[in-house]
């Protein structure tokens, strides 16, 4: 401190903050601080100003200063105005004495000196100046010149309403979009970040630009909660502090006025105050916004192609139709957020406030009827899931329908690494995915292929992303936690017995790849052995690496570094090359899941069939598959076609004989079916165990119910050999690739490495109907056998990957090569 | 003083942490790069696209000690990094000609 001033305002200062802490009312300080700062002004100008400027100049306290809410450490905005340009060599001395002033006052000024014109005038470049003269107030000077500025700005603002809303919307657009559109950091900024106080100002600005008044807050507690935060971090600090830091939220929780004393506690009772100024602002940008456009502009919307009979697309936001359906029909809200995630436009606030209204009703009924395991799949298998997720956070809709949600609501968990609360990085995590799909360069394109293998249990992997940390709410070990909650969840929406245990594998091993990836050493063989045992299938795999790729892209912006994307690519990489052996044969369960003496038949069904057979099928549908055994071992094949989740399913058993999984291949093929799936097992006893996984691209199945019986029945004469599938696909067209780009070079690569029983052969080519067909039947031509097979088609590319042996064996060099030859001929042709 | 920069494999870092603890070395910074040695990169095939690799993932420490015990620390960390295998990585040493610390403008070791 270098002067008296100074001395007396820090005095005035201590003052102020022994009374704020005991209260914690902001008001009182800024009502004290603005009267110190008048007179501290008007001083300055009757000994500097004053004798410069005699007449036709005003001083205006402007922006915060001008509403008199000064925070103890904010800089003071003033405008100097003046009837005439003034001539700034001649007011030079005069301003630099008035700020020097004020500046041994202790005081930071922000000065500015305009003519009435200068005022008046918009551009993007001095919103700031629109904007604060819409909370002036004169200070002393000319009366005339004050009351002329008033009536002039009156009707500046009636003439460029439109455009000063625009350009403010615009503004805050993009502020919001500066802190990535969340109100849930950590350490937030309580001026700037979104639900700070630059948007309680700005709810207060655009009505006042709209309707020429300011409608009095509903509910002024969250304003003052946020203003009180400011006031403390401005004493705490001693400056123009905003940022509310993990010390920050100490000291505040410890403050005698804080009604919470445990941090985390206090955090969620600002996040609460904070999601309520973010719904406010929401709602104030989308009413301005709305005025903006043309009457013809929105009718067209009105209009929007994606409107049905229920909902109405208008200004890329949702609204209700008959919005009195919600007090009749509680599946309506179900099928909004539906609606959301499929198209990606999110509900309008409005929308949003009026399925809030109803919170306690569907609190009740979902309690009772919760949305069942059909809804969440069909909901967590449409491309912007996190979209809807955010809508239904909002307005208090997803606690409904998912209680366990509320654990982690708003709940903040210290580690200096996560920047986000457990709920939003919950909901990060799933726009992660949704980033990875849309890649088209960077270091993530190269995990693009696994989600697009993934894409039949993408809703596996969503799931189990919204669980994996609903533990941190619990208490204890958050993995384990996690577990138990979505076991609860999976049991009451009856999910199948496989997935809800792919589910829980995902959220209880979610930390395991990346403790592996900095922990082991990846070029050990042992590190891949022990990841293949962790993992146990492909799929898992894949599905593990995703999941952690996107945990640990949503833990804050810079997380997911190069260097730990190559880590997870290679430790992903050496792991599936070792899984690829738990396909063969010789890697059977240790232990027999069922005993003979326990169940005969399924004993000698599941005798030698590989420990991928017990990953991939539950034991009741072993159990199915073992009736089918038994009716093969009568009838020499058995086989099974059911629909599930739109697609068609075929299990076959049948005594093997050269060519059988190619017959089967090419006759569904024939009947313009497309295999998006296929695997096949055989055991001890001669017989395999196929399933296929096809889709019916033109109905025809569901169309005319008789076809399904033909199929049926020509499959069983395909499997006994009494038809011949050449010429069933004799003239077959072929299927179009979506663009020129999109054409996809045959490749076969050969791995002899990973299988101490089989060759392996990957073969990546241009799906066609009968591919898979040619493919096996090349095999079969070369005198070998197809052991086990896993095919995948993504879009208009294939990937077949064959285990083959001859006479028991693996190929020598001589039959690998002729069969790799075959294969390229085989995926060219066609 | 002498900086003494030592680029390990990733999953040996807490094995050298602990060492260097050990003997009483606790400051020093840690850095994840990617770099590689004398091998060149190669391309790797997955589902029938083609990808580079050539930047492997290390770890590299950067500490400063008093000239007399560089000896004693390279040797516990080149023991606790070692496994005998191609890239265990390398340690460079540099003099420093002087460590301030700026909280109270001390100098030499005694800023370390």
């Amino acid at each position: 401190m270098t002067s008296a001033g100074k001395q007396l305002s820090n005095e005035f200062l201590d003052g102020w903050r022994t009374r704020f802490l005991e209260t914690g009312d902001a008001q009182a300080v800024w009502k004290a601080r603005t009267a110190y700062v008048d007179t501290e002004v008007l001083e300055a100008h009757a000994a500097s100003l004053l004798p410069a400027f005699p007449e036709d100049f005003a001083l205006l306290a402007v922006g915060g200063y001008g509403r008199r809410e000064l925070f103890p450490q904010s800089d003071i905005d003033l405008l100097l105005l003046s009837r005439r340009p003034v001539i700034v060599s001649s007011a030079k001395t005069a301003i630099s004495e008035f700020v020097r002033h004020l500046w041994d006052a202790g005081l930071r000024c922000s000065q500015s000196v305009r003519t009435l014109d200068e005022c008046l005038v918009l551009h993007d470049g001095n919103l700031e100046l629109t904007i604060s003269l819409l909370d002036e107030r004169l200070l002393t000077g000319d009366l005339a010149l004050h009351a002329q500025l008033r009536e002039r700005f009156a009707r500046f603002l009636n003439t460029e309403r439109k455009e000063i809303m625009r350009l403010l919307c615009k503004a805050t657009r993009s502020r919001h979009a500066k802190f990535h559109q969340t109100i849930y950091r950590l350490e937030p900024d309580v001026k700037e970040a979104p639900g700070g106080l630059r948007d309680v100002h700005t709810t207060r600005w655009l009505p006042r630009l709209r309707d020429g008044e300011v409608p009095p807050p509903l509910d002024p507690h969250p304003a003052a909660h946020v203003s009180s935060v400011r006031t403390f971090l401005h004493f705490r600090a001693g400056r123009d502090q905003n940022l509310l830091d993990f010390e920050s939220q100490d000291a505040l929780s410890a403050a005698p006025f804080s009604p919470w004393h445990d941090p985390a506690e206090w955090m969620r009772a600002w996040y609460r105050d904070a999601h309520s100024i973010w719904l406010d602002i929401q709602s104030e940008l989308e009413m301005s916004e709305k005025l903006e456009r043309s009457m013809l502009a929105n009718f067209r919307d009105w209009r929007s192609r994606l409107s049905n009979t229920e909902f109405t697309v208008s200004r890329d936001m949702v609204f209700l139709r008959n919005p009195a359906d919600l007090d009749v029909d509680p599946e309506l809200p179900l099928r909004l957020f539906q609606f959301v995630a499929r198209h990606g436009v999110a509900p309008a606030r409005q929308t949003e406030q009026r399925v809030s209204a109803h919170l306690s009703r569907w609190a009740r009924n979902y309690a009772s009827h919760p949305p069942q395991a059909k809804w969440w799949r069909e909901m967590l298998c449409l491309p912007s899931v996190s979209l809807a997720m955010r809508s239904m956070r909002a307005c208090g809709f997803l606690s409904a329908i998912l209680p366990e949600w509320g654990h982690v609501e708003h709940l903040v968990v210290r580690d200096f690494y996560h920047h986000y609360t457990v709920d939003e990085h919950t909901i990060v995590t799933l726009e992660s995915l949704e980033e990875l799909a849309n890649a088209k360069a960077g270091p993530t394109l190269r995990f693009v292929p696994l989600l697009e293998e993934s894409k039949d249990e993408l809703w596996i992997l969503r799931l189990a992303l919204v669980f994996h940390d609903l533990g941190k709410g619990t208490g204890g070990n958050h993995e384990i936690e996690s577990v138990r909650l979505a076991k609860e969840f999976l049991s009451r929406s009856g999910f199948g017995e496989v997935e809800s245990a792919t589910v829980m594998f995902l959220i209880q091993r979610h930390l395991d790849l990346s403790t592996l990836l900095q922990s082991r050493n990846l070029s050990d063989p042992e590190t891949a052995r022990y990841s293949a045992a962790l993992n146990s299938t492909e799929e898992r795999l894949r599905l593990l690496t995703l999941m952690t790729l996107a945990d640990i892209n949503a833990v804050n912006p810079s997380a997911l570094t190069p260097w730990r994307l190559e880590q997870l690519w290679r430790l992903y990489r050496v792991t599936q090359r070792e899984l690829t052996r738990e396909l063969s044969d010789s890697l059977e369960p240790e232990t027999p899941p069922v005993s003979p003496e326990e169940n005969p038949l399924l004993a000698e069904f599941l005798d030698g069939l590989p420990r991928r057979y017990l990953f991939t099928h539950s034991m009741e549908q072993a159990a199915a598959q073992a009736k089918l055994y038994a009716s093969a071992q009568e009838h020499s094949a058995a086989l099974q076609i059911e629909k599930r989740d739109g697609f068609y399913h075929l299990s076959v058993v049948a005594h093997d004989r050269p060519f059988l999984f190619a017959s089967v291949a090419g006759g569904l093929s024939s009947f313009n079916l497309n295999i998006l799936k296929a695997e096949a097992f055989h055991n001890r006893h001669g017989y395999i165990a196929d399933a296929f996984v096809f889709s019916d691209p033109g109905n025809n199945l569901e169309l005319n119910p008789p076809e399904l019986e033909r199929l049926r029945s020509m499959l069983r004469r395909i499997i006994l050999g009494e038809v011949r599938v050449e010429q069933l696909l004799q003239g077959r067209p072929a299927k179009a690739p979506p663009s020129r780009s999109g054409k996809v070079d045959a490749q076969v690569s050969l791995d002899t490495a990973t299988s101490d029983a089989a060759t392996l052969f990957e073969v990546v080519a241009h799906d066609r109907p009968g591919l898979l067909y040619a493919l096996a039947s090349a095999i079969s031509r070369s005198d070998c056998n197809i052991e086990v097979v896993l095919v995948n088609t993504e879009a208009h590319r294939a990937i077949d990957v064959f285990h083959v042996t001859k006479r028991g064996a693996k190929l020598s060099e001589a039959d690998t090569l002729q069969v790799r030859q075959a294969l390229i001929d085989a995926a060219i042709g066609g | 003083m002498k900086k003494i920069e030592a680029v390990i494999q990733p999953y040996k870092l807490e094995d050298v942490k602990n060492a260097l603890k050990a003997i009483g070395i606790d400051g020093m910074t840690i850095t994840e790069v990617r770099g590689h040695g004398r091998q060149k990169g190669h391309k790797e095939v997955y589902r029938g696209q083609e990808y580079q690799v050539d930047l492997l993932p290390k770890v590299k420490l950067e500490l400063i000690v008093a000239t007399v015990r560089v000896e004693e620390v390279v040797q516990t960390l080149s023991a606790a990094a070692r496994t005998g295998k191609i890239g265990d990585g390398k340690i460079f040493i540099y003099t420093v000609e002087e460590a301030i610390r700026i909280r109270n403008d001390e100098r030499g070791e005694a800023a370390l």
